[in-house]
């Protein structure tokens, strides 16, 4: 089996993954890197730990490839299973750190469960998605598969951990692939849409504009089809209209002054400029500092381990969740894109590995893969460069952090090892 | 499931394409912040490194009413080794002496320091620990021991300093002391006094900018500070340690017995004003009470029934009741709109009873009703009568965080046909345990409303920042007799048999106040209904010298909830610590008369004294004693019969003395 399995496994998806573990891992060691030289294997230290980290995922690696493949496709819903009742113990034995009960303490160590909750449901959500009597578009079956989803998701929100239940959103690239009506989709776009016209004009414009929207394309169906009924129109205006409405009431009545902060400061909503850049150095601070570390990058970075806004600690969380601008300032735009180039290859290479996928089990995991990758990818650089507001969740494969680390490690190498084993399925 | 094979690669398209559009979105903004905004961000990092340091500003002190010190800052220091940075020379030449020297210190062999150093240095230890939490002259003398005296980079010493924060007065209010403290992300635990007055303390931190010039080494960029840390200033509380200590240690007690969430105990000194003790106590996830947030000054409630005292004294106030008037209160259920219920606590009512006893046994149908058939017509004329006595606003303390009170107004948004039912009993206005306090104060000190204060003042070394004197918020809440007939009432709600707080009585020492026993989250189902228990009032009853509140939430149903019950023995604790504490300042007064009697007699016998007789003097009416000393320092010889005062001399006045004559007084 092993040689066969040496011959079949991408070695292309391989060599990114430890590319970007390995680029990480240089840059946790520059973020973390103290005054005391002491050595690299020093586990006080997170680039020492990490490095045990790194350590055992290769052994985690070894390990989900010589497990037989269909044994993951057979215990799906108990693996599913075992990570909700980890999820669900939380709320007893969890352990509080920096205000989230998020973790386990098992002697020294700390694990998180929702990081590896996600492989799990990605494999729950292809095995039902795969049966045979399962049809995407039938409401009934759409109803569990959301139900698939959002149970775990609803564990991580209370703990609190919104970023990682955002991530549970990715599986719907999943579902359109497996031939959800693209009408979602174009509902949640509206919905975001909506969301963000809200916010930047008054409910009572977005009202007005919805309006002219939605008559015009009346107008325009209405002289090719003069049979057209104005009742569909009719409804979608007055719920574009009292969504726009309940959206401006919850941000107001609802959301907290730190999450209007976030989004007033994405959005650029206080347009007095003097308090724009204070809520920047306040509010907004973290990004404030990582853009300003990545910016003062330059083209070519100023170098390994000579990253100045790095060393001076100004970036909070750097080796963690804000790794990226490491990249920014000490390997500058070349470095950073060259990262952003490695996660897209990967990226693409996954979704082309599942395309070739023989089994509908397969190509679905496979797309949850690449769904949740991306995810991370896009929140995470998206927040750490200014794009999208701050959402606290790893980059993977780069960002400090055990279970994080071993999570996506685990969830990339089913993958790869039920790719390897595409042929054999038929057998 | 028949998706057709163009439908699937438009699909795959559609997703791979949201991810490159992404990918390029991400170049794009590094473009423009690494290359349009670049030369920007390379202006804030240009330095080589830099590094914002901050400063930390001493925290002031804090000091009780009688200026002893509750709080204070002391430097400690820390001393290590690094045994790697002397010399081998210098090393194994002051090693012995070292050792001699930490020995005469800290009472270890010096074999011990000998081998521990020793060791230290074959292990490479740079970063050996002698001694922690040393005083500043213990840290001189080490500092000027061997090898240390060389300094850090040939002698090894390290010396690491910080501030830590000392109770001089040690466990004794320590809890209400409190702390106030920061943790690594800058969130702020602050609890007690410390928390409370944190604003005047804390200070403010300041920066300083240091460029790294060499590993670890880190040089100022300027001589002066980029922001001075300004120190926190001194603060002169009114709390009383002893009367702080009792308070808190009596609420402690109730909350434990009756398992409440959480409770508040304030005492005032009538007269100025001061807070002179102040807890706040809550509970935490294990079951244990900490002081945690100022619920006396920060959780606005309905008060229930301690809102009586308010509405009595506005019906008297406008002459619409007086105490000896009837009232029925039926069963005890009165019905408004039909479906709105007010009851009474012992569920039958009490009958026909005066107005002053509806109040001294809470009845809410009794006060409910009179309230309602005399302001119904024109409910304003009440809520007005409220508002000038000052009820609906803050008392602007200097401390933050005060809750907001409320009292609905006729002609404003809230008002509905039964707040005014509502209000009589308490219900539907929110006050603060200190605001109420702060108006049963003003009856204690016959209607003069004085603002509370917990700070007498704020000083800065010796320079008086800010200074807070008796200030009064009204020098008159309403007239002498509604004062008579409503201290009268409070009275006899402790003393009277029918009174609710009649099981707090002593004979010893006398009190007046009223119990308050309120619903709370009330609208919800009936198995969450919780209550909030309180007592107000002053003592001594007479000549109230101190004024209490003493408010609990959520007791244990199960084991009681009356106002009385809860709340009421630690307004008793209090008040009988006090007595014993300062013995019976009434009869001070009495003493005082007796001496100046006494002092009129002796005047009289030392004007006698004086005068250089030659002849018997009249003794009549003077004590025995007086007579007899008076009369043998004359020479003569005294008998006395009888004792009291002289009635009869046998010696008449006016005859010549003859020494060693005998004279017979007959005393009554």
């Amino acid at each position: 089996m092993s040689a066969k399995l040496i011959q079949k496994i991408d070695w292309l998806s391989i060599l990114l993954y430890f590319s970007l573990v390995i680029i990480g891992w240089l840059n946790i060691y520059s973020t973390t890197l103290t005054d005391e030289n002491t050595s690299v294997f020093n586990l006080t230290l997170p680039y020492g730990k990490q490095l045990f980290f790194i350590g055992l995922s290769v052994f985690l690696i070894i390990l989900v490839l010589s497990v037989e493949a269909k044994f993951y496709e057979r215990f799906s819903s108990i693996i599913y299973l075992v990570s909700l009742v980890f999820l669900l113990g939380l709320f007893v034995f969890g352990k509080n750190v920096n205000g989230a009960t998020s973790w386990y303490a098992i002697g020294g160590m700390t694990l998180q469960p929702s990081e590896f909750a996600k492989a799990a449901t990605a494999l729950a959500l292809a095995k039902y998605l795969s049966d045979i009597q399962t049809s995407i578009n039938r409401l009934k079956d759409q109803l569990r598969a959301l139900l698939i989803i959002a149970i775990p998701a609803l564990l991580i929100i209370p703990q609190p951990d919104p970023g990682s239940a955002l991530v549970y959103a990715s599986f719907f690239f999943v579902l359109y692939r497996e031939g959800l009506s693209p009408l979602y989709l174009f509902i949640g776009l509206v919905a975001i849409l909506l969301f963000v016209a809200t916010l930047i004009f008054q409910s009572a414009w977005v009202a007005f504009g919805s309006f002219a929207i939605v008559l015009l394309v009346f107008i325009v169906k209405k002289r090719r089809n003069k049979r057209t009924s104005v009742l569909p129109y009719l409804i979608t205006l007055i719920a574009a209209i009292g969504f726009s409405y309940s959206v401006s009431f919850i941000y107001n009545n609802v959301f907290e002054q730190r999450h209007r902060d976030r989004f007033g400061l994405w959005l650029r909503l206080e347009k007095d400029p003097q308090k724009l850049d204070e809520i920047r150095k306040t509010i907004g601070y973290n990004t404030f500092q990582s853009e300003s570390a990545i910016g003062s990058g330059g083209f070519f970075g100023k170098g390994y381990l000579e990253g100045t806004r790095t060393k001076g600690d100004f970036v909070p969380e750097q080796h963690t969740d804000f790794i990226f601008s490491t990249v920014g300032e000490e390997w500058g735009f070349a470095g950073s894109t060259l990262v952003v180039l490695l996660f897209s290859i990967l990226l693409l290479r996954l979704l082309f590995l599942a395309e070739r996928q023989k089994s509908q089990f397969s190509r679905i995991y496979g797309y949850s893969v690449a769904s949740i990758l991306f995810f991370h990818f896009a929140i995470n650089i998206g927040m750490v460069i200014g794009l999208l507001p701050t959402v606290g969740i790893p980059l993977p494969f780069f960002s400090y952090g055990g279970s994080g680390l071993w999570g996506f490690t685990i969830l990339l190498f089913i993958f790869l090892k039920l790719d390897a084993n595409r042929i054999n399925e038929w057998l | 499931m028949p998706i057709q094979e163009k439908n699937i690669l438009n699909r795959l398209y559609f997703v791979a394409g949201c991810m490159f559009l992404f990918a390029l979105a991400v170049v794009g903004k590094l473009v423009y912040i690494q290359m349009a905004e670049g030369d920007k961000y390379k202006e804030l990092a240009k330095e080589r490194t830099i590094k914002n340091f901050t400063i930390q500003p001493n925290r002031g002190n804090l000091y009780s009413d009688d200026g002893s010190l509750l709080a204070t800052s002391v430097t400690r220091y820390d001393i290590r080794f690094d045994a790697v940075a002397p010399s081998k020379k210098n090393f194994e030449k002051n090693l012995k002496a070292l050792s001699d020297s930490l020995s005469m210190m800290f009472d270890k062999p010096s074999s011990f320091y000998q081998n521990t150093l020793r060791k230290a240095r074959n292990t490479r230890n740079r970063y050996l620990l002698i001694r922690r939490n040393l005083g500043y002259s213990e840290y001189t003398k080490i500092k000027s021991f061997p090898l240390f005296s060389m300094g850090p980079y040939k002698g090894g010493i390290i010396v690491e300093q910080r501030t830590v924060r000392e109770h001089p007065l040690g466990k004794i209010a320590e809890r209400s002391v409190g702390y106030e403290r920061f943790d690594e992300n800058g969130y702020v635990t602050r609890v007690g006094l410390e928390g409370a007055f944190g604003q005047y303390l804390r200070g403010r931190e300041g920066k300083r900018l240091k460029q790294k010039i060499a590993k670890g080494q880190w040089k100022p960029i300027s001589g002066d500070n980029e922001v001075e840390p300004k120190d926190g200033y001194d603060v002169i509380s009114t709390i009383d340690i002893n009367i702080q200590d009792i308070a808190h240690h009596a609420l402690m007690e109730q909350l434990q017995k009756y398992e409440a969430d959480h409770g508040t105990v304030v005492v005032m000194e009538v007269k100025t004003g001061e807070i002179k003790a102040i807890s706040n106590l809550g509970v935490n996830k294990e079951g244990n009470y900490y002081e945690r947030l100022n619920y006396a000054v920060g959780e606005s409630h309905e008060p229930g029934s301690t809102f009586k005292l308010m509405t009595m004294v506005a019906a008297l106030e406008d002459k619409v009741i007086d105490t000896s008037d009837i009232v029925d209160t039926g069963n005890g259920v009165l019905t408004f709109f039909k479906k709105y219920k007010v009851r009474d606590s012992n569920r039958r009512g009490y009958g026909k009873i005066t107005a002053s006893k509806a109040f001294e046994v809470s009845s809410n149908t009794g006060v409910v009703k009179m309230i309602d058939s005399f302001y119904k017509k024109n409910p304003e004329k009440f809520v007005n009568r409220l508002y000038n006595m000052g009820l609906n606003k803050k008392l602007d303390l200097p401390i933050i965080g005060e809750g907001n009170p409320y009292i609905p107004h006729p002609n404003k948004k809230g008002w509905s046909g039964i707040s005014l039912q509502w209000m009589a009993y308490g219900y539907e206005v929110s006050l603060t345990p200190l605001q109420t306090l702060t108006f049963y104060n003003a009856i204690a000190n016959d209607g003069e409303m004085v603002k509370p204060r917990l700070i007498k003042e704020v000083k800065e070394w010796n320079k008086t920042i800010m200074k807070f004197d008796r200030e009064v918020i009204n020098p008159s809440i309403c007239s002498k007799s509604t004062i008579g007939k409503v201290k009268q009432m409070m009275r006899n709600v402790v003393e009277k048999k029918h009174g609710t707080g009649h099981d707090l009585y002593s004979p010893n020492f006398s009190m007046a106040g009223k119990t308050g026993t309120c619903q709370k989250d009330y609208a919800s189902k009936e198995n969450k209904l919780q209550y909030i228990s309180t007592f107000a009032g002053y003592f001594p009853a007479e000549n109230p010298k101190y004024s209490c509140i003493v408010v609990i939430h959520e007791p244990d149903k199960k084991k009681g909830y009356y106002g009385a019950d809860v709340s009421g023995p630690v307004f008793k604790a209090v008040a009988q610590k006090i007595y014993t504490n300062s013995p019976l300042i009434d009869t001070v007064d009495e003493v005082d008369t007796v001496e100046e009697k006494l002092e009129e007699n002796y005047k009289a016998y030392y004007a006698k004294a004086q005068k250089n007789y030659t002849v018997i003097p009249n003794v009549k009416g003077m004590s025995g004693m007086d007579a007899i000393s008076l009369l043998e320092n004359m020479g003569l010889r005294v008998k006395v019969n009888g004792n009291g005062k002289v009635k009869e001399q046998s010696l008449q006045p006016g005859k010549k003395i003859e020494s060693n004559a005998t004279i017979v007084l007959k005393l009554s």
